[in-house]
This record gives structure tokens, C-alpha cells and sequence, in this order.
């Protein structure tokens, strides 16, 4: 059986302070204008009755991926591991699949000419035992990685202390990143 | 333009210099050479895209950077890093850093330059440094950095010259909360978020003035349910949002809030009795001060209902010792800054949170452990620096008789600078000497700056940048950044006696030199080169770890030296015993409650013990000696106050330029409520003009729900004129140009909150 990854994004932990899309992009050579991974804050409410809501934005790693179903040329493809990948050699930059994907997480590189988003930098550091570079950088611990299958690890750990929401679930795609909703936020 | 290299010459350059970088400073004479061998090398060191200095990791394939992350050595950073740290690196590579020496050839200012070699450049600032010495006297040379290695540099080259005129960039941050500590504890105190139950935090923004070991602890603390934070703030920043509770306070008026909490916990006798009676003096006299200072009293000034007070100084004294009322970095700063900043301190001292856990702590330096141990545990190190004694008048009276006797001489007033130029008085200034200081971006009335400049004879700056204040240069030295360069041993002691090192990750690209190499230079050249134990960063660092090579070992291959000392507090007796069984020696500190009590009473205070009243700021201040209401106003009559404060992406004057960061915020549009937009009829984006007696500028508007109707706030170190800068040349607006030179009495501090108009476009 392959491994069972999960990223867990805790939004009470999360500054916003964007050292996460940094260091995907230097990790990664993300081209100008482009973005694997984002946070974004929104402020709510009226003054002086405000919350803040965090939102990372990226791919979430479907275990059903509506960006492989429709790809054409089979350039988009799920590992043993689940997770998603894009052979550059086979995309045709025909967009089918940034349409489909539900989280807007796929662009195309402008220099490449190819569709591209977040890997888990499975190649430079997962397939190395190395963490994501978005975790391992986080100022504030709000990312946490690992294989369920373990009971020891950080992910397993909160997924059984934490409610986890995961993204768009009533669409069934069965996302590998989870989110612990803010406590201080603001709803509405 | 010719002096900015084409970025593929850069990683042309970064690449032939591959088989250089990973030989991390050869001649160490005990060590020999150490290299990291392997794929991936990994150089540990110290970040420089702040003032923080967080250890931090690099790890390079084939001499090019890669990724820039935390250094987990040290334990409290983890692999953490903030988003200024990981992007080092797109500084490194920058197109638009300066790579070679420049001459103006223009008028000072008119941005006309060539190129020169380090060898002719450094000549010509020692030839002409050593003729304003003769002509003029060394005093007419004033030094200026900012704080780090730099200063440390730049204040011994000082000295060697001649000069007394140093200046650190303390005046235009933090010094007030420096003063208010000098005068308080006589040393500077740390926090213990880690263990902290409840925190009353005053605009201290550690979400968007990063220090990551800190950061982190406050974020787990927010996090956490069982603990409370309250956030006074004007403008709702992300400290706020994760806050339990936002107050949004009115500008400038943090000092009537405190003394409310003081009066109310003096009234109620709800303060720690035997801490204070044991530990402090002058008690009766701020039970005086704050007699009047009610809840309902600082209601009109503050904003805040009178009960708000009343119910957080309850819960603040059920919290106790383990609540923090955080005193922040710099803050809502008026006139009253240095009142502000002591009434702070003392709210701590009454929750009697001193020398406890989850309360504020005594640095526990090396020097401090040993002396409680009774024997060497941890190194203790040589000052490389050596500083002579110059009795000389300053230009801004620090440290002298007037009014900025309590400033100290090491730091100086920044805003008193243009004036002592224009006036010559008490003397002719004729030559400055920069190095990594912005004052064009960072410090008041730079309009006045700009006039004082242009009156100097030679202006020498070493930057990375053709920053803004470069631009008045003679003399540009490019500095190497702090990825190329290796530096002496710094001290990172909060808890525990810990150092880090600033190693070289990859070798300097072009020609670039470091700050080390070119002071050391410049003293060779004019005759200072004796003032010196050392000659290079090398016999620097063996100079200052007294030839131990174990500790340098260590700083190379891990970047940070820690020693195993168990971290305690003087007046926790069970730390206080776990120390004590490790070093039994120090059992003769011990005293009848199980504490190191005497820390606390043998400070360097005049008393020895925690000044609540200070006598000598009293005899020369009237009614300063305690905190009271003073000074608080900081709208000058007119309708807004704007503030200024950080974002997690930039850092005050010096990263508005570097690529990956632009990207991520490229300007600075003014944060204004819907309503006061809607009464001066702008929309989001609109341009405005603010206005106040000093400056009429262009602005954008930023329209949010997140701040008071009569404030506005702007993030710093934009609105930059130098041309060179060409990804935020133009772009925003520079606050420091609204700011007044007028500083806060005793301490000196420039003073941030200030009143404009909104004029429509």
C-alpha cells in the first residue's frame, strides 16, 4: 500500500505572512506573476466588530482528481502515492485541466509553456524524506506533513485531536490537505 | 546603466565561483580549512533582511543558493524563517544591486556616477576623511549605521579617527523603550510568552515585525484557548485579528491606559505588596502620580469604556505573575514615549511578574551564569571593537548637560542632526560617513535632511542599494550582502547564553567587499590599522573566542553555540534548585525564599534596586522621576492622525527593492475608514494629498474597515526617489516626510504619530 499523505493547514496558527509562497517559489523557480501556493486574509465585519479569515490556496491533492480525468493526453496522472502529478513532456498546455480543477490551483508557466502547480516538492524534497518547503519554512508550525499510516506523526496526531474541514468536500474529491478552521475568524 | 550587471552575468559569476563558496574561512589556525563536502551543502548562519538576525540555514547546490530556511540548531527557531529571510536569496541576485565603487561626477544628489575600482574609492575616502581631520578637526566627521556588527565597526573606527559624533539608528526605533529600561532596571528585560497566561499587548506587532523565535511563541500563543490576549492598536493588524480582544485605542494615548490600570490596582490594593516592598523604590511617589488618572479619566483620552479597564486589571491581577503587559518594539510614540514606555515597565513590576515564569526575565548572559555558578561554563568573549575615549562636545548634546543628557553617547539623536549642520552649531560639520543607514527614508523631515546634506563637504555610504540617502553620496562602497560574507561572533542571549556566527554562503559576487574589509582598509590606509588586534574576519573571530576552537568550531559547522545551561528564574525556587544541582557552587547565592534575590538588588540603577521613581530624572525633569499623564497629544489640531508600523514583507527602508518581495507588496496606500473616505469623496485607490505644516505628498487611498475614522496608516519605507530602484521608485509614499525633528523629551525618540490634513486631488 502506498503511502497516505496529509497536509494539514491550521489557520489559527497562520500569519499570513506569505514566507510560505516564497519558499515554494524559490524551491521551485516559480516564474513572475505565478503562484503555486498563496495565502490570502480577508478582514470581515464592520469596525470596530472585525475578524480575519486566512485562506492558503493551492493544490489540495484529490484522491479523486478531476484534472486527470480530463487530460488528453494523460500529462496529468496520480502516483502510487495519490499524489498528482504533471509530466511536462506530455502536456499540451490545452487548459482542460485548469478548468476542471474546483480550486483553481493550476496555471500555465509562462516560460515552459506548460500547466504547472503545487507538487508537495515531492521530486527536491518529499521523495527525500525532506519536508515540503511551505512546512518546513512556516514562521508559526500552522502546516504539519506526514503519512497518516504513522499514529506517531504531527498529521495523524491532529487529525484525531482536531476537526479537520476539508475543502470543497461535498464535490468528492477527497482532498489530501485539511484545514483547522479559525477560531477568531469572522463568518459572514 | 552601466554599473548594473545583466542578471545572467550574475549567476555566471555565482556559478565560476562554485568551488570558492563552500570553503568556509580558511585559516583559522587551529581549525585548518572546513569544508562541506556532499551534494547539497548546507551553510548555517545569520539572516540580515531584518534587525532580528535570526539563525537561519542555506543550502547550496553547485555554488548558487538555494533555499534560505531556519537554522534547527537553534532550538527555538526550528527550520522556521519569515518570507524577507527566504527571499535572501533574490537579493543576492538582484540586477539592481550595486556591483562596483562610485564616484559622483555630478552635483551631490544629481544621480551621476562612474565606476571605480575598491582600491581608488577607498583612497580617496581616507584621503579625503584624513583632510577634513586636518582642516576641520575629527569631530567634523559625523559616523552613522545601523545596529548589528556594523555599528560596532563603524562606532571603533569612530573613535580611532577622532570623532565623537556616533550615531546608531536607535533614535529612530526603539530608544525609548532602551531608556525607559536603562532607567528602570538599569539592563534591558526579556519576555516569557512561552509560559505567559494573559497578555495586554500595546501595537507590538510580532505578525508583521517578525522576529521568528518570537513570532512563534506568540502565534502558538493566540492559538491556544486556555490563554488570553488583548490588543491595543488603532488600526485592526494581524496581532489584533488573532487577539482575543481588540481595543481600538486612539492614537498616542497608550500612556493614559496604563496609568488607569495603575490607579485602579493601587485603589484596590491589587498589586504583588511583597515584590515591590522587597525588590523597588519610589512607590509612594507614582501612588501619587496616578491618584487622579481613574478609568473614567483616560475614557475621554483613550476611547476605551472606563469599565474596559476595570475588568482587564482584575484579570490581569488574577493572571499574575504569569500575565506580560508587552511593551512592543516601537509603537503609538508621542511626546509622552518615554512616560509610555516606563508606565509599561512598572505595570509589570506591580503584577510582580519580574524574575517569574510566563513574566519578564533578566537576560541570563554568560557572564551573569558564571558569576552564579562560581566557575567558567560558558566562554565568555573579547570586543574586537575597541572604543577610545574622546572628550569632545557632540553635535546633539547626548549625553551631555541639556536636554538629551540621558541619551546615550553611543547612540545619539538622529533628528538633531540637519539643524547642528545648517546652524554650525556648536560646530562645523563637514563630512559623513554612512554605513547601511537610510535617514532619507527612516528619519524625520528628510526635506531637512536632504538641505543639511547638501551643505557637507564628502559623504561616503556603504549600502547594497543606490538607496535614496546614496544618492548624496561622494562615495559609494557596494557592500557584499550578508550571504557573501563572514562576520565575528554575535550574542544571541535571552534564556540561556547562546552566540551565533554570520558564515559565508557563497563568495561575493563581482567585487564586493564586506564592512569588515572596508573599515579594516580604510584604518590600514589612514593609520589606524594598530587600533586593531586583527586584520581579518578570520583573526577576528579567533581574537574574539580567545583562541577557543572548539567554539569556532562549532559556529562554523552549526552557526549557533548554546551550552547546555538549564534556563532559570532568580525568583523561581525550584529553577532556581535545578540550577543549583548542576553548578553546586552557586548554593551561596541562594537566600531564606530559595531565589537568586540579589540579582534584583544589585542592578545597575543608582539604587541598585528596580527604580519605580527615578531621582535623577526627576531633579532635571520636573515630574518625569514617575510616570504621569503628559504629552500625549499627537494630532497638532488637526483632523487625522497618521500612523506607520511594518509589514510581514519588508523591512523599514531596506527591502522595498528586492525582487521577491516587491512582488508581494510594491506600495504603500493609505488605510482610511469608509466613512472618512465617503467625507472627502474618495473611492478605493483615489489619489489625495495629506498635509500637515511640513509636507503636502500624493497618496492612494486603501479603504478598510480595519482602523479608527480619525486615523490613518500607511506601511513604511516607501515613496522612494532614487531612480535605481527602479521596481519601487515612485511608488507610495514616504511617511517620514509628514514627521517633525522634534523628539521625545529625556529619551530622545523620533516620534511617529502625527497630524495631517486629507486634501483632495
Amino acid at each position: 500500500m502506498g503511502k497516505q499523505y496529509r497536509l494539514i493547514y491550521d489557520e489559527n496558527l497562520c500569519i499570513g505572512c506569505q514566507a510560505c509562497s516564497v519558499a515554494c517559489r524559490v524551491e521551485n523557480s516559480v516564474p513572475d506573476e505565478v503562484y503555486r501556493l498563496q495565502v490570502h486574509l480577508h478582514t470581515k465585519g464592520e469596525f470596530p466588530n472585525l475578524g480575519m479569515n486566512f485562506e492558503r490556496l493551492s493544490c489540495v491533492m484529490c484522491e479523486n482528481p478531476p484534472c486527470v480525468s480530463v487530460c488528453p493526453t494523460n500529462a496529468s496522472f496520480q502516483s502510487k502515492d495519490g499524489l498528482v502529478h504533471i509530466d511536462e513532456r506530455a502536456c499540451i498546455a490545452c487548459k482542460y485541466c485548469i478548468l476542471a480543477c474546483p480550486y483553481h490551483a493550476r496555471f500555465i508557466n509562462p516560460l515552459k509553456n506548460v500547466v504547472e502547480k503545487c507538487n508537495f516538492c515531492y521530486e527536491t524534497r518529499v521523495s527525500k524524506e525532506l519536508l515540503p518547503a511551505c512546512v518546513s519554512i512556516c514562521p508559526t508550525d500552522a502546516l504539519s506533513f506526514g503519512d497518516m499510516r504513522h499514529k506517531h506523526s504531527l498529521v495523524h496526531q491532529k487529525s484525531h485531536k482536531e476537526v479537520l474541514v476539508f475543502p470543497k468536500a461535498h464535490l468528492g474529491t477527497k482532498p489530501k490537505v485539511a484545514f483547522i478552521p479559525n477560531r477568531k475568524g469572522m463568518k459572514s | 546603466m552601466a554599473y548594473f550587471q545583466a542578471r545572467r552575468d550574475f549567476l555566471k559569476l555565482a556559478t565560476k565561483s562554485a568551488t570558492a563558496t563552500v570553503l568556509i574561512p580558511g585559516s583559522l589556525g587551529a581549525l585548518g580549512e572546513v569544508a562541506l563536502r556532499g551534494e547539497d551543502k548546507f551553510v548555517r548562519s545569520i539572516c540580515e533582511m531584518c534587525s532580528s538576525r535570526c539563525p537561519m540555514e542555506a543550502r547550496v547546490i553547485n555554488g548558487k543558493t538555494v533555499l534560505l530556511q531556519g537554522n534547527a540548531f537553534a532550538k527555538e527557531m526550528g527550520t522556521s524563517l519569515c518570507a524577507k529571510g527566504v527571499a535572501g536569496s533574490s537579493q543576492l541576485y538582484d540586477s539592481q544591486r550595486l556591483v562596483s565603487p562610485l564616484i559622483r561626477v555630478g552635483k551631490r544628489g544629481e544621480n551621476r556616477w562612474r565606476e571605480a575600482s575598491f582600491e581608488e574609492a577607498l583612497n580617496l575616502v581616507s584621503t579625503k576623511l584624513s583632510a577634513l581631520k586636518e582642516r576641520y578637526g575629527a569631530r567634523s566627521v559625523i559616523f552613522s549605521s545601523k545596529t548589528g556588527e556594523h555599528y560596532d565597526l563603524l562606532r571603533s573606527f569612530a573613535s580611532a579617527f577622532g570623532s565623537p559624533n556616533v550615531f546608531s539608528h536607535w533614535s529612530s526605533c526603539p530608544i525609548a523603550i532602551e531608556s525607559a529600561f536603562h532607567h528602570t532596571f538599569g539592563e534591558k528585560l526579556h519576555r516569557d510568552f512561552e509560559n505567559a497566561t494573559y497578555i495586554l499587548n500595546f501595537g507590538h506587532n510580532l505578525f508583521e515585525g517578525l522576529d521568528i523565535s518570537l513570532t512563534k511563541a506568540m502565534a502558538h500563543f493566540c492559538a491556544n484557548p486556555s490563554k488570553k490576549l488583548v490588543v491595543l492598536d488603532p488600526r485592526f493588524s494581524i496581532i489584533a485579528a488573532k487577539a482575543d480582544e481588540w481595543h481600538s485605542i486612539k492614537p498616542g494615548s497608550d500612556l493614559a491606559f496604563v496609568l488607569a490600570l495603575l490607579h485602579v490596582w493601587i485603589r484596590d490594593g491589587k498589586f504583588d505588596h511583597t515584590f515591590v516592598e522587597q525588590y523597588t523604590i519610589g512607590f509612594d511617589a507614582l501612588v501619587d502620580a496616578v491618584k487622579e488618572t481613574t478609568p473614567q479619566w483616560q475614557q475621554t483620552r483613550t476611547g476605551i469604556d472606563a469599565s474596559v479597564v476595570e475588568r482587564i486589571a482584575a484579570e490581569l491581577y488574577a493572571a499574575t505573575p504569569r500575565c506580560i503587559i508587552d511593551w512592543g518594539h516601537k509603537a503609538t510614540t508621542t511626546q509622552a514615549e518615554f512616560q509610555r514606555s516606563r508606565a509599561i515597565l512598572i505595570a509589570n513590576i506591580l503584577m510582580g511578574n519580574v524574575e517569574k515564569e510566563g513574566g519578564i526575565y533578566l537576560t541570563k548572559s554568560a557572564k551573569r551564569v558564571n558569576a552564579l555558578a562560581k566557575e567558567s561554563i560558558v566562554p565568555e568573549l573579547n570586543d574586537p571593537f575597541p572604543r577610545l575615549q574622546i572628550n569632545e562636545p557632540r553635535i546633539d548634546g547626548a549625553g551631555e548637560e541639556g536636554a538629551y543628557c540621558f541619551v546615550s553617547k553611543q547612540h545619539g539623536v538622529l533628528t538633531a542632526i540637519p539643524e547642528a549642520i545648517l546652524s554650525q552649531k556648536p560646530y562645523e560639520i563637514k563630512g559623513w560617513f554612512l554605513t547601511r543607514h537610510n535617514p532619507l527614508i527612516t528619519v524625520a523631515d528628510p526635506q531637512k535632511m536632504k538641505e543639511a546634506m547638501e551643505q557637507l563637504e564628502f559623504i561616503v555610504v556603504n549600502d547594497i542599494y543606490l538607496s535614496d540617502t546614496a544618492m548624496m553620496a561622494d562615495v559609494i562602497l557596494p557592500e557584499c550582502t550578508y550571504l557573501e560574507r563572514d562576520e565575528g561572533i554575535s550574542t544571541l542571549t535571552c534564556k540561556v547564553p547562546t552566540y551565533a556566527m554570520r558564515n559565508k554562503i557563497v563568495a561575493p559576487l563581482h567585487e564586493n567587499k564586506s564592512a569588515i574589509e572596508i573599515i579594516r582598509a580604510l584604518a590600514e590606509r589612514m593609520g589606524y590599522g594598530s587600533h586593531y588586534a586583527w586584520k581579518n574576519s578570520s583573526e577576528l573571530r579567533a581574537f574574539q573566542a580567545k583562541g577557543n576552537a572548539e567554539l569556532l568550531q562549532t559556529l562554523l559547522l552549526r552557526g549557533v553555540a548554546s551550552f547546555d545551561v538549564p534556563f532559570f528564574c532568580a525568583r523561581e525556587s525550584s529553577l532556581v534548585e535545578r540550577f543549583c544541582e548542576r553548578y553546586p557552587k552557586s548554593r551561596a547565592w541562594v537566600d531564606a525564599q530559595g531565589c537568586f534575590g540579589h540579582l534584583l538588588t544589585h542592578l545597575k540603577t543608582p539604587s541598585g534596586k528596580i527604580e519605580i521613581y527615578c531621582d535623577a530624572v526627576e531633579k532635571i525633569f520636573k515630574g518625569y522621576g514617575v510616570p504621569r499623564s503628559v504629552d500625549m497629544d499627537v494630532s497638532q489640531g488637526l483632523p487625522y492622525v497618521l500612523t506607520s508600523g511594518k509589514s510581514a514583507v519588508h523591512t523599514n527602508g531596506h527591502t522595498q527593492n528586492v525582487p521577491y518581495l516587491s512582488r508581494l507588496l510594491s506600495s504603500n496606500p493609505i488605510w482610511m475608514h469608509p466613512s472618512t473616505a465617503k467625507a472627502h469623496g474618495l473611492k478605493m485607490g483615489d489619489t489625495f494629498y495629506l498635509q500637515n505644516a511640513i509636507a503636502k505628498e500624493k497618496a492612494t487611498v486603501f479603504i478598510t474597515e480595519g482602523i479608527r475614522p480619525d486615523t490613518l496608516f500607511a506601511y513604511m519605507g516607501f515613496g522612494r526617489d532614487a531612480p535605481s530602484l527602479a521596481r519601487t521608485h515612485g511608488k507610495g509614499t514616504n511617511v517620514s516626510k509628514f514627521l517633525s525633528l522634534a523628539s521625545a523629551p529625556i529619551c530622545g525618540a523620533m516620534i511617529t504619530n502625527v497630524g495631517v490634513n486629507i486634501i483632495k486631488a
